[in-house]
Protein backbone atom coordinates (compact mmCIF):
# COMPACT_ATOMS: atom_id res chain seq x y z
CA UNK A 1 0.00 0.00 0.00
CA UNK A 2 2.84 2.10 0.72
CA UNK A 3 3.87 2.19 -3.12
CA UNK A 4 0.42 3.09 -3.93
CA UNK A 5 0.42 6.16 -1.61
CA UNK A 6 3.81 7.46 -2.66
CA UNK A 7 2.41 6.87 -6.21
CA UNK A 8 -0.37 9.65 -5.92
CA UNK A 9 1.71 11.98 -3.81
CA UNK A 10 2.16 14.94 -5.88
CA UNK A 11 -1.27 14.94 -6.61
CA UNK A 12 -3.34 15.39 -2.97
CA UNK A 13 -7.01 15.03 -4.45
CA UNK A 14 -6.09 11.77 -6.13
CA UNK A 15 -4.40 10.68 -2.52
CA UNK A 16 -7.47 11.80 -0.74
CA UNK A 17 -9.64 9.35 -2.33
CA UNK A 18 -7.07 7.04 -2.95
CA UNK A 19 -7.60 6.53 1.11
CA UNK A 20 -10.82 6.93 1.23
CA UNK A 21 -11.45 3.94 -1.00
CA UNK A 22 -8.61 2.22 0.98
CA UNK A 23 -10.51 2.96 3.75
CA UNK A 24 -13.85 1.71 3.04
CA UNK A 25 -11.93 -1.75 1.65
CA UNK A 26 -10.75 -2.56 5.02
CA UNK A 27 -14.44 -1.53 6.31
CA UNK A 28 -15.98 -3.90 3.91
CA UNK A 29 -13.33 -6.77 5.19
CA UNK A 30 -14.40 -5.67 8.94
CA UNK A 31 -11.09 -4.23 9.98
CA UNK A 32 -11.94 -1.78 11.44
CA UNK A 33 -9.16 0.02 13.03
CA UNK A 34 -7.01 -0.19 9.51
CA UNK A 35 -10.20 1.58 8.05
CA UNK A 36 -9.97 4.70 11.09
CA UNK A 37 -6.42 5.45 10.08
CA UNK A 38 -6.87 5.04 6.35
CA UNK A 39 -9.94 7.89 6.81
CA UNK A 40 -7.38 10.16 9.55
CA UNK A 41 -4.78 10.19 6.76
CA UNK A 42 -7.74 11.31 4.33
CA UNK A 43 -8.44 13.41 6.98
CA UNK A 44 -4.95 15.38 7.47
CA UNK A 45 -5.15 16.33 3.49
CA UNK A 46 -8.81 17.54 3.32
CA UNK A 47 -10.34 18.15 6.76
CA UNK A 48 -13.80 19.66 5.05
CA UNK A 49 -14.53 16.43 3.04
CA UNK A 50 -17.76 15.02 4.77
CA UNK A 51 -17.42 12.15 2.55
CA UNK A 52 -14.33 10.81 5.44
CA UNK A 53 -16.21 12.03 8.39
CA UNK A 54 -19.43 10.23 7.47
CA UNK A 55 -17.06 6.62 6.38
CA UNK A 56 -14.96 7.35 9.91
CA UNK A 57 -18.86 7.36 11.72
CA UNK A 58 -20.30 4.29 10.21
CA UNK A 59 -16.98 2.52 11.28
CA UNK A 60 -17.08 3.94 14.76
CA UNK A 61 -20.52 2.64 14.97
CA UNK A 62 -19.51 -0.64 13.96
CA UNK A 63 -17.05 -1.09 16.58
CA UNK A 64 -19.24 -0.38 19.01
CA UNK A 65 -17.93 3.42 19.56
CA UNK A 66 -21.22 5.32 19.80
CA UNK A 67 -20.02 8.88 21.28
CA UNK A 68 -17.09 9.00 18.49
CA UNK A 69 -19.84 7.96 15.65
CA UNK A 70 -22.23 10.67 16.90
CA UNK A 71 -19.57 13.42 16.69
CA UNK A 72 -18.35 12.32 13.25
CA UNK A 73 -22.33 12.05 11.96
CA UNK A 74 -22.91 15.72 13.16
CA UNK A 75 -19.68 16.75 11.56
CA UNK A 76 -20.95 15.24 7.96
CA UNK A 77 -23.98 17.06 8.48
CA UNK A 78 -22.13 20.27 9.26
CA UNK A 79 -20.71 20.03 6.01
CA UNK A 80 -23.57 18.77 3.89
CA UNK A 81 -26.44 19.11 5.93
CA UNK A 82 -28.64 17.02 3.09
CA UNK A 83 -26.31 13.86 4.18
CA UNK A 84 -29.52 11.36 4.38
CA UNK A 85 -27.58 8.34 5.55
CA UNK A 86 -25.37 10.39 7.99
CA UNK A 87 -28.70 11.92 9.26
CA UNK A 88 -30.43 8.72 9.35
CA UNK A 89 -27.99 6.77 11.39
CA UNK A 90 -27.29 9.92 13.68
CA UNK A 91 -31.17 9.90 14.36
CA UNK A 92 -30.81 6.07 15.13
CA UNK A 93 -28.14 7.32 17.78
CA UNK A 94 -29.56 10.06 19.16
CA UNK A 95 -33.01 7.92 19.79
CA UNK A 96 -35.59 10.18 17.91
CA UNK B 1 -59.29 -8.57 3.36
CA UNK B 2 -60.38 -11.41 5.84
CA UNK B 3 -56.74 -12.43 7.00
CA UNK B 4 -55.89 -8.90 8.11
CA UNK B 5 -55.73 -7.75 11.33
CA UNK B 6 -58.61 -5.10 12.21
CA UNK B 7 -57.71 -2.64 14.92
CA UNK B 8 -58.79 0.53 15.77
CA UNK B 9 -57.21 3.78 17.71
CA UNK B 10 -59.50 5.95 19.47
CA UNK B 11 -57.44 9.41 20.51
CA UNK B 12 -54.94 10.47 18.05
CA UNK B 13 -52.19 12.02 20.07
CA UNK B 14 -48.36 11.33 19.65
CA UNK B 15 -49.38 7.70 21.23
CA UNK B 16 -52.40 6.97 19.10
CA UNK B 17 -50.85 8.51 15.85
CA UNK B 18 -47.61 6.81 15.93
CA UNK B 19 -48.93 3.30 16.84
CA UNK B 20 -51.61 3.33 14.09
CA UNK B 21 -49.09 4.60 11.31
CA UNK B 22 -46.90 1.35 12.33
CA UNK B 23 -49.55 -0.88 12.33
CA UNK B 24 -50.55 0.40 9.10
CA UNK B 25 -47.36 -0.40 7.94
CA UNK B 26 -47.31 -3.78 9.31
CA UNK B 27 -50.19 -3.95 7.07
CA UNK B 28 -52.86 -3.92 9.55
CA UNK B 29 -56.28 -2.10 8.48
CA UNK B 30 -56.54 0.18 10.93
CA UNK B 31 -59.60 2.66 11.50
CA UNK B 32 -58.22 5.80 13.43
CA UNK B 33 -61.39 8.13 15.51
CA UNK B 34 -60.51 11.49 17.21
CA UNK B 35 -62.10 14.35 17.61
CA UNK B 36 -60.11 17.02 15.96
CA UNK B 37 -59.89 17.42 12.28
CA UNK B 38 -56.82 18.53 11.94
CA UNK B 39 -55.28 15.21 13.56
CA UNK B 40 -57.83 12.71 11.22
CA UNK B 41 -56.56 15.37 8.23
CA UNK B 42 -52.70 14.63 9.03
CA UNK B 43 -53.46 10.48 9.30
CA UNK B 44 -55.58 9.98 6.57
CA UNK B 45 -53.16 9.51 3.96
CA UNK B 46 -51.34 7.07 5.56
CA UNK B 47 -54.06 4.79 6.95
CA UNK B 48 -56.84 3.25 5.96
CA UNK B 49 -59.33 5.02 7.48
CA UNK B 50 -59.63 8.21 9.58
CA UNK B 51 -62.85 9.34 11.38
CA UNK B 52 -63.73 12.69 12.86
CA UNK B 53 -66.02 11.50 15.73
CA UNK B 54 -66.80 11.43 19.25
CA UNK B 55 -65.93 8.37 20.66
CA UNK B 56 -67.54 8.77 24.30
CA UNK B 57 -70.88 8.63 22.20
CA UNK B 58 -72.14 5.19 21.95
CA UNK B 59 -74.20 5.46 18.52
CA UNK B 60 -71.13 6.41 17.09
CA UNK B 61 -69.08 3.70 17.95
CA UNK B 62 -71.78 1.13 16.53
CA UNK B 63 -71.90 3.35 13.60
CA UNK B 64 -68.29 2.87 12.71
CA UNK B 65 -68.54 -1.02 13.13
CA UNK B 66 -65.94 -0.97 16.44
CA UNK B 67 -67.81 -4.33 17.38
CA UNK B 68 -66.09 -5.91 14.76
CA UNK B 69 -62.54 -4.99 15.34
CA UNK B 70 -59.74 -7.77 16.57
CA UNK B 71 -58.44 -5.04 18.83
CA UNK B 72 -59.69 -1.17 19.99
CA UNK B 73 -56.79 0.80 21.69
CA UNK B 74 -57.97 3.70 23.73
CA UNK B 75 -55.12 6.16 23.21
CA UNK B 76 -57.13 9.40 24.91
CA UNK B 77 -54.23 11.07 26.57
CA UNK B 78 -56.34 14.53 27.45
CA UNK B 79 -58.67 12.99 29.81
CA UNK B 80 -59.20 10.19 32.08
CA UNK B 81 -62.82 10.54 31.94
CA UNK B 82 -62.97 10.45 28.19
CA UNK B 83 -60.58 7.55 28.18
CA UNK B 84 -62.60 5.67 31.23
CA UNK B 85 -65.78 6.34 29.45
CA UNK B 86 -64.81 4.81 25.97
CA UNK B 87 -63.28 1.75 27.89
CA UNK B 88 -66.75 1.49 29.33
CA UNK B 89 -68.69 1.53 26.50
CA UNK B 90 -66.56 -0.62 23.87
CA UNK B 91 -66.33 -3.36 27.15
CA UNK B 92 -70.61 -3.34 26.79
CA UNK B 93 -70.39 -3.67 22.92
CA UNK B 94 -68.67 -6.97 23.55
CA UNK B 95 -65.34 -5.45 22.06
CA UNK B 96 -63.12 -8.81 21.73
CA UNK B 97 -60.11 -7.03 23.30
CA UNK B 98 -59.40 -3.34 24.83
CA UNK B 99 -55.70 -1.84 24.92
CA UNK B 100 -55.94 1.23 27.13
CA UNK B 101 -53.18 3.89 28.10
CA UNK B 102 -53.33 4.81 31.43
CA UNK B 103 -51.76 7.85 33.05
CA UNK B 104 -51.06 7.23 36.42
CA UNK B 105 -51.82 3.93 38.74
CA UNK B 106 -54.76 5.29 39.88
CA UNK B 107 -56.31 5.42 35.97
CA UNK B 108 -54.86 2.35 34.96
CA UNK B 109 -56.64 0.36 37.78
CA UNK B 110 -60.03 2.11 36.73
CA UNK B 111 -59.21 1.06 33.45
CA UNK B 112 -58.59 -2.45 34.64
CA UNK B 113 -61.94 -2.57 36.70
CA UNK B 114 -64.30 -1.02 33.45
CA UNK B 115 -62.74 -3.83 31.28
CA UNK B 116 -59.42 -3.21 29.55
CA UNK B 117 -57.83 -6.29 28.75
CA UNK B 118 -53.91 -4.91 28.54
CA UNK B 119 -53.21 -1.76 30.54
CA UNK B 120 -49.82 0.36 29.66
CA UNK B 121 -47.99 3.07 31.43
CA UNK B 122 -46.13 4.45 28.32
CA UNK B 123 -44.32 7.51 30.81
CA UNK B 124 -43.83 5.11 33.62
CA UNK B 125 -42.10 2.38 30.82
CA UNK B 126 -40.48 5.08 29.21
CA UNK B 127 -38.98 6.71 32.18
CA UNK B 128 -37.36 3.22 33.82
CA UNK B 129 -36.10 2.01 30.87
CA UNK B 130 -34.22 5.60 30.34
CA UNK B 131 -33.53 5.30 33.53
CA UNK B 132 -31.92 2.23 33.44
CA UNK B 133 -30.42 3.36 30.13
CA UNK B 134 -28.42 6.04 31.55
CA UNK B 135 -27.31 3.91 34.41
CA UNK B 136 -25.84 1.77 31.95
CA UNK B 137 -24.92 2.67 28.75
CA UNK B 138 -23.80 -1.03 27.72
CA UNK B 139 -27.71 -1.80 27.65
CA UNK B 140 -29.97 -1.20 24.49
CA UNK B 141 -32.81 -2.49 25.56
CA UNK B 142 -34.37 -4.85 28.82
CA UNK B 143 -37.61 -6.79 28.79
CA UNK B 144 -38.83 -7.34 32.24
CA UNK B 145 -39.93 -11.05 33.14
CA UNK B 146 -40.29 -11.16 36.59
CA UNK B 147 -38.66 -8.62 39.17
CA UNK B 148 -35.54 -10.84 39.36
CA UNK B 149 -35.51 -12.02 35.77
CA UNK B 150 -34.65 -10.19 32.23
CA UNK B 151 -34.02 -10.31 28.74
CA UNK B 152 -31.49 -7.70 28.01
CA UNK B 153 -29.95 -6.28 25.24
CA UNK B 154 -25.96 -5.27 25.58
CA UNK B 155 -22.98 -4.39 23.38
CA UNK B 156 -20.86 -7.15 23.74
CA UNK B 157 -17.96 -6.98 26.04
CA UNK B 158 -14.51 -6.27 24.67
CA UNK B 159 -13.50 -9.41 25.83
CA UNK B 160 -15.83 -12.00 24.11
CA UNK B 161 -14.81 -10.45 20.62
CA UNK B 162 -13.63 -12.77 18.14
CA UNK B 163 -14.43 -15.89 20.22
CA UNK B 164 -17.38 -18.85 20.03
CA UNK B 165 -20.00 -18.76 22.79
CA UNK B 166 -18.75 -22.17 23.87
CA UNK B 167 -15.20 -20.67 24.49
CA UNK B 168 -16.35 -17.97 26.71
CA UNK B 169 -18.56 -20.61 28.31
CA UNK B 170 -21.65 -17.59 28.98
CA UNK B 171 -23.57 -19.97 30.81
CA UNK B 172 -21.36 -21.34 33.39
CA UNK B 173 -19.34 -18.42 33.85
CA UNK B 174 -22.25 -15.55 34.03
CA UNK B 175 -25.42 -17.64 34.57
CA UNK B 176 -27.29 -16.00 31.32
CA UNK B 177 -28.70 -17.52 28.16
CA UNK B 178 -27.46 -15.84 24.99
CA UNK B 179 -30.71 -15.95 23.02
CA UNK B 180 -29.62 -14.12 19.72
CA UNK B 181 -26.88 -12.57 18.38
CA UNK B 182 -26.73 -8.95 16.32
CA UNK B 183 -24.12 -8.49 14.16
CA UNK B 184 -23.06 -5.62 11.77
CA UNK B 185 -22.32 -6.76 8.15
CA UNK B 186 -20.62 -3.56 6.29
CA UNK B 187 -22.42 -3.26 2.55
CA UNK B 188 -22.54 -0.99 0.12
CA UNK B 189 -25.68 0.71 -0.72
CA UNK B 190 -27.28 0.93 -4.36
CA UNK B 191 -25.98 4.96 -4.44
CA UNK B 192 -22.46 3.67 -3.62
CA UNK B 193 -22.01 4.91 -0.01
CA UNK B 194 -20.66 2.24 2.80
CA UNK B 195 -23.08 1.53 5.31
CA UNK B 196 -24.25 -1.80 7.47
CA UNK B 197 -26.76 -3.51 8.10
CA UNK B 198 -27.98 -5.98 10.62
CA UNK B 199 -28.02 -9.26 11.05
CA UNK B 200 -29.37 -11.60 13.22
CA UNK B 201 -28.92 -14.90 14.41
CA UNK B 202 -31.51 -16.05 16.58
CA UNK B 203 -30.85 -18.86 19.21
CA UNK B 204 -27.09 -18.99 18.37
CA UNK B 205 -25.23 -22.41 18.51
CA UNK B 206 -22.19 -23.01 20.62
CA UNK B 207 -19.64 -22.84 17.87
CA UNK B 208 -20.50 -19.14 16.23
CA UNK B 209 -18.58 -16.45 17.22
CA UNK B 210 -18.90 -12.81 18.16
CA UNK B 211 -17.53 -10.46 16.10
CA UNK B 212 -16.43 -6.86 16.31
CA UNK B 213 -19.68 -4.43 16.70
CA UNK B 214 -21.51 -7.05 17.62
CA UNK B 215 -24.88 -6.95 20.32
CA UNK B 216 -25.99 -9.97 22.53
CA UNK B 217 -29.50 -10.43 23.77
CA UNK B 218 -29.66 -12.38 26.97
CA UNK B 219 -32.12 -13.58 29.52
CA UNK B 220 -31.05 -14.46 32.80
CA UNK B 221 -31.06 -12.98 36.33
CA UNK B 222 -30.84 -9.19 36.81
CA UNK B 223 -28.06 -9.25 39.20
CA UNK B 224 -25.73 -11.74 37.09
CA UNK B 225 -26.69 -9.52 33.98
CA UNK B 226 -25.19 -6.65 35.48
CA UNK B 227 -22.03 -8.86 36.36
CA UNK B 228 -21.34 -9.24 32.71
CA UNK B 229 -21.59 -5.68 31.82
CA UNK B 230 -19.19 -4.90 33.63
CA UNK B 231 -16.64 -7.58 31.65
Amino acid sequence: MKDKKEKFNKNEDNLEQELIELGKFYFLNQKYDQAIKEFQEALKINSNNPQIYYNLGITYEAKNMIEQASKMYRQTLELKSDHVYAKEHLDKLVGI
Amino acid sequence: MADKKQIAVIGLGTFGYNIAKVLSQKKCEVLAIDKDEERIREISNIITHAVQADATEERTLQALGIKKMDIVIVGIGTGMEASILVTLLLKEMGVKRIVAKALNSLHGKILRKVGADKIIFPERDMALRLAEGLISPNILDQIELSPYYSIVEIHAPQSFIGKTIREIDIRAKYGVTVIAIKKKQPIVTKSGETDFKEIVNISPQPEDEISEGASLVVLGKIETITKLKKD
